[in-house]
């Protein structure tokens, strides 16, 4: 296995995520999408970190960092879109337009 | 040999896994396709040797992410949701800027294409730890003010009446 294995890897799966976050219609479905996107970008951190600088751990710890950041991206999301459903009663994103003018 | 079988492995159930969250139409299933999407990510994580991540990415999104978006689906789903097109109209549109980033992404990666890994893996979760207390010291203490950040947000948009 070489390094190009993962780099194709982790663009096929932030491509997916990227798909899916432009098409789908419901929030947590978009929100599912950019959690893919994540992941594919801690793929290539731990690639980048076994195939280029093996004897340092730089690239995992940058890796848990983004973990945690997108654990707490989806507890706020989704506690956003829990308020935004008591409020509006709909999950689909063009039934969002509180804020257009 | 075996690492290619396991990598080619790892990678089927989380490219299928993918798909399947972006494609199909009842969101319960889609969230159940996450979990196991990002358990083939953990097990190419274990396939480059980063065992600390393979713990963590089982922990935290396979045993949390992914069983909370479960119940915030089942908290907001209808029955009609079943029957409603779960895709805007706007497919060709993504399609194209997803082929123009990977166009970008192939042209990036093409630079790395033939490194090949020098050393066999080895533990690094102490190796983690030092740097976390070490180099990484003040982004350690950050990440823990945006947890707690996170955890109070939480609490005040699920809160009952907001005045």
């Amino acid at each position: 296995m070489s390094l190009g294995h993962y780099l194709v890897l982790g663009a096929a799966l932030f491509l997916i995520g990227l798909f899916g976050a432009l098409t789908r219609r419901n929030v947590i479905g978009i929100l599912m999408s950019i959690e893919l996107m994540f992941n594919a970008a801690n793929i290539n951190l731990a690639a980048f970190n076994h195939y280029l600088h093996p004897a340092g751990v730089g690239g995992m710890t940058v890796a848990l960092f983004i973990i945690t950041v997108a654990a707490a991206e989806v507890v706020v999301g989704l506690a956003l879109v829990l308020a935004i459903y008591r409020n509006s009663a709909t999950a689909y994103v063009e039934d969002f337009h509180l804020l257009k003018g | 040999m075996i690492e290619a079988i396991a990598f080619y492995g790892m990678a089927a159930v989380a490219l299928t896994g993918a798909v399947l969250v972006v494609s199909l139409r009842n969101t319960v299933h889609s969230a159940l396709a996450l979990g196991l999407s990002l358990s083939g990510v953990a097990g190419l994580f274990a396939c480059l040797g980063a065992d600390f991540l393979f713990a963590g990415q089982l922990l935290i999104y396979v045993g949390g992410i992914a069983i909370l978006i479960v119940f915030v689906v089942m908290l907001l789903g209808r029955t009609s949701d079943l029957h409603l097109r779960q895709v805007n109209q706007q497919w060709a549109a993504a399609l194209l800027v997803c082929a123009i980033t990977g166009a970008g992404l192939w042209r990036l990666g093409g630079l790395y294409r033939h490194a090949s890994a020098l050393v066999p893996a080895a533990a690094t979760t102490r190796a983690i730890g030092l740097l976390m207390l070490g180099d990484y010291a003040v982004p350690f203490e950050v990440i823990s003010l945006v947890l707690l950040a996170a955890l109070l947000g939480a609490v005040f948009f699920s809160r009952k009446d907001i005045s």
